[in-house]
């Protein structure tokens, strides 16, 4: 294959990794007498990149790079990432020490960089690199934030959990390639791995705990009970701006990944992990909104909110794959739905924390926003959209991904074998909305009803406004029309378990080395499952 | 005699792992912590390489992943420095337990 259909396939990712390494160079001392360079830049570089993204289309050869499979789910986190990296850059234009803002905006590149591989990752390495490429410019990113040391203690804390994590995900794929024989996701089907399971062999014991720790590693990337409790530290010492990051692109990757496990082992998850996820799902809601309601500053508040919304993501997650007929019956859609949604939501909430200051810094607590409507009444009102959203209230998008979530699992066909569980799931998820309603109006309560007089001052730059609009304005329109998001989301989960393409994928792929030493360990593994 | 199996690289490799969790939630000094990662990364290649050995014949696929997580632990360990010498200037030692400013 032509190095240029490489290039033109891998086109969106090349332009970030180019432009990353651009923004990098431009915050150097003899450019830096034109501040705007490098946050312009790297705007430019994901605007760009979007279009090439959006007018190359969902590929048409999905096996052509090898190592990556290139589908409609590479499409849609494309778009999805790039339209909120761009939203990402305008917050952040101003944030960082001048000098070093080069380097935080390239770090910014980076980790989006790593949540578009992340989506195309066909093999453990690419899927390791990849969830790795998210997190380790999130750790430079909170040390760089701000000069406050309450930003190098909560780089420490994340970093040190955060390598931990990853070294259980390098731990656990370790097995599965023991059990898979290859480090390619999409053989585990052919080699028929998913029918040893249930056998009692040592190899299902190996398939076992080697999911249980990848979940464990990326649980830890999504902020699920019980890896949470890195969340509010980290949220509450990194600036407003990079929380806003730390909310979507970490939580994407670890989601994408999911599927692709998931999907790898063809949604046929061993009872154990569906249990253990089924508890993990329902104390993630749980955890995250009532100790939510303890909460007075407003960056732990959302911190334990995003916690909670990872739970809501999860019941999707579990609902899998359409099982049926019927606009509501697909999980993997919901999900896809509901990251961007998420993302801008929550990045436009913290986005308004970082437009303001009070005493050179953020305002934190509740009471310090207390009457911020009258001093800034249009950003209060950006404010409203986005809680509002997080509530999952119309007139937002907030709303329909909610409804998208619960409605997947209340309307899992009967084919499902989980289906009485996904409703009680369901059914403990609306609960939790109506608990964390609670919580959501306190902040907007401070906002709008009370009348002292608030403190804080507009931060610098128009940029931050713009990027507050941004975020606002999809969430007001996706709601109007909801159809072109739904589309795509229903249509990259049409190609996440393409079954006719599995059964075809060994023959669109080099054959491997020994094919005979596979099979032969393939039969010897089925055999040795059966008593 | 004793021949030497896959279950014996296994148990190695998790002994290695139950060190390094050791180290990390004992050791208050950051670059301690930062030697119970490398171990735990490293019990993950001897896994690997067990693996690629012993079950899966077929291709060299686990000792490339095991070389490629070693550059991993390698880029960790230079963020790890980086963070810690931001630490210390503002807090002027690398001891964890004096992070103490944020909790809830």
């Amino acid at each position: 294959m032509s190095l240029k259909a490489y290039i033109l396939a891998l086109a969106p990712e090349l332009i970030v990794l180019f432009g990353a390494c651009l923004v990098l160079l431009l915050g150097r001392r003899d450019l830096r007498r034109q501040p705007p360079a490098a946050p312009l830049a790297a705007f430019v570089t994901l605007s760009v990149a979007l279009g090439v993204a959006f007018l190359t289309g969902v590929p048409e050869e999905p096996r052509l790079v090898p190592g990556l499979w290139l589908g409609g789910l590479t499409f849609y986190i494309r778009l999805i990432g790039l339209a909120v990296g761009a939203v990402l850059v305008l917050v952040n234009w101003h944030q960082a020490v001048e000098d070093e803002r080069g380097e935080y905006l390239s770090m910014i590149l980076f980790s989006l960089l790593g949540v578009l591989l992340t989506a195309s990752a066909d093999d453990l390495l690419v899927l390791l690199f990849a969830l790795e490429l998210v997190s380790v410019p999130t750790y430079v990113l909170i040390a760089l934030s701000r000069s406050s040391h309450r930003a190098g203690e909560a780089a420490v804390k994340y970093f040190f959990l955060g390598a931990l994590a990853t070294a259980l995900l390098a731990y656990g794929l370790s097995f599965l390639y023991g059990v898979m024989g290859t480090t390619a996701l999409h053989r585990v089907t052919d080699a028929g791995v998913v029918s040893t399971l249930g056998g009692g062999s040592a190899l299902e014991t190996y398939a076992l705990i080697g999911l249980l720790l990848v979940f464990a590693g990326v649980a830890f990337k999504m902020a699920a009970v019980p890896f949470h409790v890195y969340a509010p530290d980290v949220y509450e010492g990194a600036a407003a701006p990079v929380t806003g990051l730390l909310g979507f692109a970490p939580k994407a990757a670890g989601f994408v990944a999911l599927l692709r496990l998931f999907d790898a082992c063809a949604w046929d998850l061993p009872q154990h992990l569906f249990w253990l996820l089924w508890i993990v799902a329902a104390a993630t809601m749980t955890v995250g909104n009532v100790v939510a309601l303890l909460q007075t500053n407003v960056k732990r508040m959302l911190a334990y909110s995003s916690i909670a919304h990872t739970g809501y993501i999860l019941i999707a997650l579990l609902v899998g794959p359409a099982t049926g007929e019927g606009p509501l019956r697909d999980g993997v859609a919901a999900v896809l739905f509901y990251l961007p949604v998420y993302g801008l939501m929550n990045l436009g909430a913290f986005a308004l924390i970082g437009a303001f200051r009070i005493d050179e810094r953020e305002p934190e607590t509740l009471d310090e926003l207390a009457g911020l409507a009258r001093r800034a009444p249009a950003e209060s009102l950006t404010l409203g959209v986005f809680v509002f959203s997080l509530m999952g209230f119309p007139p937002t998008a907030g709303m329909l991904a909610k409804v998208f979530v619960f409605g997947s699992a209340f309307s899992a066909g009967s084919a499902h074998p989980h289906r009485l569980a996904l409703i009680v799931l369901a059914v403990i998820g609306v609960a939790n909305a109506a608990i964390a309603a609670a919580y959501y109006l306190r902040i907007v309560t401070a906002v709008y009803m009370k009348n002292e007089g608030c403190r804080c001052l507009p931060a610098q730059g128009g940029p931050i406004r713009l990027g507050l609009l941004a975020c606002a304005l999809p969430l007001l329109l996706v709601f109007v029309w909801p159809g072109a998001l739904t589309h795509e989301a229903r249509r990259a989960s049409a190609h996440v378990h393409p079954p006719t393409l599995r059964l075809a994928a060994p023959a669109l792929t080099d054959p491997p080395p020994t094919p005979v030493a596979i099979t032969a360990r393939t039969v010897a593994t089925s055999t040795a499952g059966q008593p | 005699m004793l021949t030497i199996g896959l279950m014996h690289y296994l148990v190695v490799a998790a002994v290695l792992l139950c060190g390094g969790i050791f180290v990390m939630a004992t050791k208050r000094n950051a670059i301690g912590i930062l030697m119970g990662v490398e171990l735990v990364l490293n019990s993950a290649n001897v896994n690997l390489i067990a693996f690629d050995r012993y079950l899966c014949r077929a291709g060299i696929d686990g000792q490339i992943l095991a070389l490629f997580v070693i550059v991993l632990a390698a880029a960790e360990a230079a963020i790890a420095v980086a963070i810690c010498v931001n630490f210390y200037r503002v807090l002027a030692t690398i001891d964890v337990d004096r992070a103490t400013k944020l909790q809830g």
